[in-house]
This record gives C-alpha cells, structure tokens and sequence, in this order.
C-alpha cells in the first residue's frame, strides 16, 4: 500500500499526487488536516486518511472510495455525485450538502445543516446530528442513528428521513409516517454493510407534508 | 403582475376579426401576459376588460392580425395623481385581496441614475489626436485569467452574456445565446440551471457533439457557473466549459437565491433540477457551505483543482457595498469579477427587492476601481460591469470609468425578440424566451435568433470602436474617466467624474474612499 505524506503538501501538489497514484491499490494518507479539498473531484480509486481531515473533503466526489481514521473538517463529501465518504470520527458543520448521490457515514456526531439540499445521497450518521438538519432534501435518504436538533427537516421537498432518536423541534412542511417492510428491509442492509449496530424497528420516518410548500 | 396602469388600450371595433366573425379572433387574449383583453362569449367582441394591468408592452400590437389595437400612454394623468396612482392602488387591491406580495419578472422600471447624464469627450488639439475609426484598427480583445490559469478566456470583443439560467430562459433562447457567443468570439454563461448539452459545443461554434463541424466562426466560450442551489452540478459539469463562475449574488434581488415558479418547473426542469414538476425551485440566498472567506478560498481552491487549473474563475456580486464586496473577491482569488447593477435583470423577483434594493451601476464601478486598484490589480483581474447596460455607447462608459468588458442581459432578451412585459415569471413568454412551453418554445429558431444576437453584438462593437478611436485611444484598455464628463451633479457626486464645465470632479470626490479605503489595513 502507498503512503503520502501531506505534511509539506498543498492542496495542488497533494491531490495530483492521489491522482497520479490511483490504479486499484488504496492509497495512505498521513498528516492532512490542514488540506482543504482534499481528493476533490476524484472519479475512482480508494484513500485512507490516516490523521483527522480538513474542510471539504471528497468534495464533487464523481466515485472514489474516502475513509478517514479520525474527525473531518466541514462539509464532508460536499456536492458528491458517486462514491463514498467514510468519517470513522466526528464530523463538523454541513456533512452532506448537494450531494446528487454516493454514500456518506459518518461514525461519530454530525454538526448543524447536515445534508442540506440533498439530492439523492445516502447519509447515515451513527451518533447524534446538529440543528437545521436535512433542510430542503430534494431526494435521498438522511438517516440519524442518534438524536437531532432544532428544525429537523425544514422544508423538505422529496425524500426520506429516519431518525433512531429524538428531535428537539421539527422543521415546516414534514410528517411523520410508519416504516414500512421495504423501509426495514432498506435500513437493516445499509446498516449491516457499513457495521451499525441499530436496530430498524424503532427507526421514525419523516417524509414531506407537500412537494409545494412555498406561497404559490 | 406587474402594474404599471399608465395605459389607455382601445380595440378598434370596426376592423377587429371579430366584427366580421364574431368570436373568430382571440390573439390578443391568447399572447397578453397580463389578462388585459377578454373574448366577450355572448356577442363575440373582443373588450378590453383591465386596461389597468397593461404594462404597454405592446405585444398584442405585433400579434393582432387586423392592426386594430391602440397602446396609449396617460402619463399626464399617472403624475397628477402621484403618489395614489392607479399602480399604487391596483397593488394595494391585489394585497388586500390575497394577502401576497407582488412577484414579477424582467428588472427595475422607473428612473434609477444611468449613464444618460455622462457625456464621451472626444480628442481635438490638446491632447492626442482621434484615430480613423474606417482606416485604422482598434484593439478591443480582453484576456481574462492570463497569469493564473492556463486556458485563459480571449474575449474578441469586451461582451459577454451574463448568467442566465435554463429554467428561467428556454432551451432554444440558451442555445441561440451559444451561437451568437460563436459567432462573435464573445463568453456566454450557462447560469444556476445545469448545462444544456447543446450549448457545451454551439458555444465553441461547432454544430455537432463531436466538435468536428465548425460551424460559426471564430467560436466563443462558456462559462459555467457554480451558484447557491447548485442545480446540475458534478466534476463533469465544471469541466464542460471554459471558466467557472461563482455567483454570490445579483442585481435585480441582490440578497436573495434565484426564483423559479413551479409554472416553469417542466419536466427537462424538473430532471436537471431535482424538484418537482410544478413545485417551485427557490434557490437558497446563500452558499451552505461557505461560511467565512477562508472557505470561500478554499472553495476556489478546490475549484481549481477539480478543473486541472486550466480555467479562470469569475465571480459575479450584486450591488451592495462594491468596494468590500470587490476587496474580498479579490482575496478569494477571482480572476474576473462581474458586478451587477440594481437595474440588472432577473427571471423573477419580488417586485419590492427589484424597484427598492441595491445602488444603480454608475454608483458600483467607481468604487469597484478603487478596490482593485488598491490592490494593484486594476486591468489585470477583470471587471466586468452588468445591469441596464444596453448600447456600445452605455458600454463604452462603463469600461473608461474602469471595467474591462459589459454584460447585455436584458438587451438580449430584447434583441431575441423580448418586449418587456414584465411577466417572465408566468413561462407563457410568447416569443419562446422564457417560457418552457412547447408551442411557446416552437416560435424561437435558435439559429435565427442567434443571428440576430450577433449582429446586436457586432453593432454594439463598432459602437464601441467609434467612441475610442474618437477618444484617441488604440484600445479599450487605454480608456479612463479622462474620457467622460458628468452632466448633472448628481451623476458627478455619484461617479467622481469630472463635472463639464466645472472641469474637475466634485471637491468631495478628492478624498473619497481614504478613511474606510485602505483594503491592506484592515
């Protein structure tokens, strides 16, 4: 297995080099947390982040494998299109934002506006979510294992949210709906490959009051 | 709705259709944006049943077949009713009947500053001689991220198109917008609403995918841009174009995301968008995933690198404060900044924010200058100045005030065929510019209309090269404020132009942007 050392790269140097390395093996990266960005864009290939991680990493993500040892920076996985994001840590502000698909898990906490306008991404958060989380999802699946702050869901559109925990306060234009055979059968797969140990059966499911919920 | 009531509207009854066919003709009816004209079903009349609501957009002039309706403006009587006009009392109506703010396409209407009081002086004895604008050349190209990127954008005349979004502009008018870039060398901008994939290859000037058949010479760019709702947006998106745009805000509702009404959320809308058909697409007013300016520079970092650092990145502000707003662009590391006037257009806005928020354009470019000129940057990173902009003469202004190129946003609406109804928020455009309606959408060829937008931007470029050449410059990159005059004090406490006459800016102007100014020190 490759090794990088980032400690004396930049951001340029640092995902040319991944891109340069990328044939199948996965690549190691050690001393990172100060590169924001990191594996922008990548389209194939698997990395391990050995340290904790910047801001924005497998942002635009178009199919790489991410995993990360420790924390994340903000905006874990930002705009991703395919791939997965893998935060074995906690992750900060706005994990999952504009993601039009790929996979996020986050192991630890989320913060705040966590999957905010979402469009297709699966995000499972094993600990607890912030506020303002999965603010105008427009499709996909945000799935918190743990409980979630003010304003959960506001405004969403289209897709599903599951909730193992409790909510401080939940969003405008949400409803509560049972779960459904597929909706077990759904949660209990994800959570089996990515080793979660929840149970589906006390899961809550949020979907939309209306898809038109603004004035006209 | 956009009301405006300082119309009178008569159908003559006598050579309408319908005297001789009763019911036969509703053209009128069918094209008005605004509910003015109603088919009568018992006698077969065509009445003007809202004269209020016409706008005087004149579209049922170009449509009626028999020539027999009459647009009047009753201006004397819109001013002594001031301020209870009949738009005042119609909006008022309307609130107190359903409790909704006005919504309206297009931009401001009304008097805002522009560049009407400026004045082009030309050379005489004094200072250099004027160029031949017939028998010598004018150098007018504008090169824009030339030290910072390697595929820098070589603009052949100082225009570009500015953001417009599919959503709010059809497919057709997008895809006639790529050929008249073509056809001039000039950039056209793909807005918030995803790539048409059309536009990917009629930008460049070639007419198939393969990008085997030049089809337009000499073939322009296009600028993709990446904005709040990021709309269609992946690794392969950003590198479909030639640069890549960072929209923070814009003129017509500087302060809010983009609006598009669920009437406009089609089916190819709606696949592009992720919303749902009918539902409307409210863009948030800012970007979630910025919250400070390190990650607005780590966000142009990235951007550069997912897009192999080949392409320059614009940045496109609306009209707040343009010597801070300029400043922090700068420092996230733009390459060009476009700033937009509060007259700059829009697909839809609340009526309030278009007519009431931000400052007029002439009042943005000065201190916009001044900022990157502070920096030492001024003509190395490009200003590009949008909003209201609508001849080479208002362009030529603009870029000796400072900038280096301008943006025709409304005017090439208009020149597709637009007649300002205000309504473009509605999608029953009936030119087929902003409306996603398949037999709106039938009226507009792309190839024709591109045409036409060429030829707007081929005249507006001799316009610009008479006014140089006549300034005595050999390029647009030689203009400065020496080249203009103020007419009126207002336009030379507004700008810091010289005032005519007087010869000198206003005494205020000397000391203007010192105690706030220095960017470095803060």
């Amino acid at each position: 297995m490759k090794t990088i050392d980032a400690k004396t790269k930049d951001l340029k140097n640092l995902n040319n080099a991944l891109r340069e390395s990328v044939n199948g093996m996965p690549i190691r990266v050690r001393n990172a947390s100060h590169v924001h960005g990191l594996a922008a864009g990548m389209r194939h290939g698997k990395i391990i982040v050995d340290s904790n991680a910047g801001d924005y990493i497998g942002v635009l993500n178009a199919g790489a494998m991410i995993e990360v040892t420790q924390d994340a920076g903000k905006y874990v996985g930002d705009n991703m299109t395919a791939g997965t994001v893998i935060i074995d840590g906690n992750a900060d502000y706005g994990v999952g934002q504009y993601c039009y698909g790929g996979t996020i898990v986050v192991r630890g906490n989320a913060g705040d506006f966590t999957g905010t306008m979402n469009k297709g991404a699966a995000i499972i958060i094993a600990g607890d979510v912030g506020d303002e989380a999965g603010t105008y999802m427009l499709k996909g699946d945000l799935i918190v294992i743990g409980n979630a702050g003010e304003n959960f869901a506001n405004y969403l559109i289209r897709g599903n949210v599951y909730i193992g925990g409790e909510w401080k306060s939940i969003g405008h234009n949400t409803k509560i709906e049972p779960l459904t055979d597929e909706d077990k059968a759904k949660l209990s797969a994800l959570f089996e490959y990515h080793q979660i140990k929840a149970d589906p059966a006390v899961f809550k499911k949020i979907v939309a009051a209306s898809e038109k919920p603004f004035y006209n | 709705m956009a009301v405006i009531g300082a119309y009178c509207v008569s159908v003559n009854k006598e050579i309408c259709l319908n005297a001789n066919m009763p019911g036969k003709c509703a053209t009128c009816a069918e094209v008005c944006p605004h509910g003015v004209y109603t088919l009568d079903t018992l006698d077969g009349e065509m009445k003007v049943q809202n004269f209020n609501a016409c706008v005087g957009c004149r579209i049922c002039v170009e449509f009626c077949p028999a020539n027999a309706i009459r647009i009047n403006p009753a201006e004397p009587e819109y001013f002594t009713r001031y301020p209870w006009t009949f738009s005042t009392i119609e909006e008022i109506h309307y609130k107190a009947q359903t409790g909704e703010y006005l919504l309206r396409g297009f931009g401001t209407h009304g008097q805002t500053p522009n560049f009407d009081m400026i004045t082009v002086v030309p050379s005489q004895i004094a200072s250099t001689a004027p160029l031949d604008k017939y028998r010598e050349e004018c150098d007018m190209k504008v090169v824009i991220g030339e030290d910072t990127c390697e595929n820098p954008v070589v603009l052949k005349a100082p225009f570009v198109w500015p953001a417009m979004s599919f959503g709010a502009l059809s497919k057709e008018a997008k895809m006639a917008l790529a050929i008249g870039a073509a056809m001039t060398g000039i950039a056209t901008n793909t807005g918030e609403g995803g790539l048409v994939p059309e536009e990917a290859w009629l930008a460049r000037g070639f007419a198939d995918k393969e990008l085997t058949d030049k089809k337009w010479e000499p073939g322009g760019y296009l600028i993709i841009q990446w904005s709040t709702g990021r709309w269609g947006v992946s690794a392969d998106y950003l590198t479909s174009g030639d640069a890549v745009e960072v929209k923070i805000g814009q003129g017509a509702k500087p302060g809010m995301g983009g609006h598009l009404l669920g009437a406009k959320v089609t089916q190819d809308v709606s696949r592009v968008r992720g919303v749902p058909v009918g539902s409307d697409a409210l863009s948030p007013c800012r970007y979630y995933d910025v919250q400070t300016l390190d990650d607005m520079k780590h966000m142009v970092a990235f951007l550069r690198d997912v897009t192999n650092y080949q392409f320059p990145i614009f940045f496109k502000l609306g009209p707040s404060r343009p010597y801070a707003d300029v400043a922090a662009c700068i420092e996230a590391g733009a390459d060009a900044i476009s700033i937009d006037g509060m007259v700059g257009g829009t697909g839809c806005s609340p009526d309030i924010v278009t007519q009431g928020v931000g400052i007029p354009t002439i009042a943005c470019i000065p201190p916009a200058v001044q900022a990157l000129k502070d920096y030492g940057v001024h003509h190395k990173v490009k200003l590009i100045a949008l909003g209201g902009i609508r001849n080479g003469l208002d362009a030529f202004k603009a870029m000796a005030m400072g900038a280096d190129a301008a943006g025709f946003g409304s005017a090439a609406e208009i020149a597709m065929g637009c007649r300002v109804c205000y309504a473009c928020q509605k999608g029953n455009c009936p030119y087929g510019i902003t409306s996603q309606k398949e037999a709106m959408r039938a009226r507009l060829d792309p190839i024709e209309t591109g045409h036409r937008l060429a030829n707007f931007i081929h005249a507006c470029s001799e316009e610009v090269k008479i006014l140089t050449m006549l300034s005595g410059h050999q390029s647009t990159r030689e203009l400065s404020p020496e080249d203009l005059r103020a007419m009126d004090i207002n336009t030379a406490a507004l700008t810091g132009l010289k005032l005519c006459g007087f010869e000198r800016p206003l005494p205020f102007w000397e000391n203007a942007f010192q105690p706030a100014g220095n960017a470095q020190n803060k």
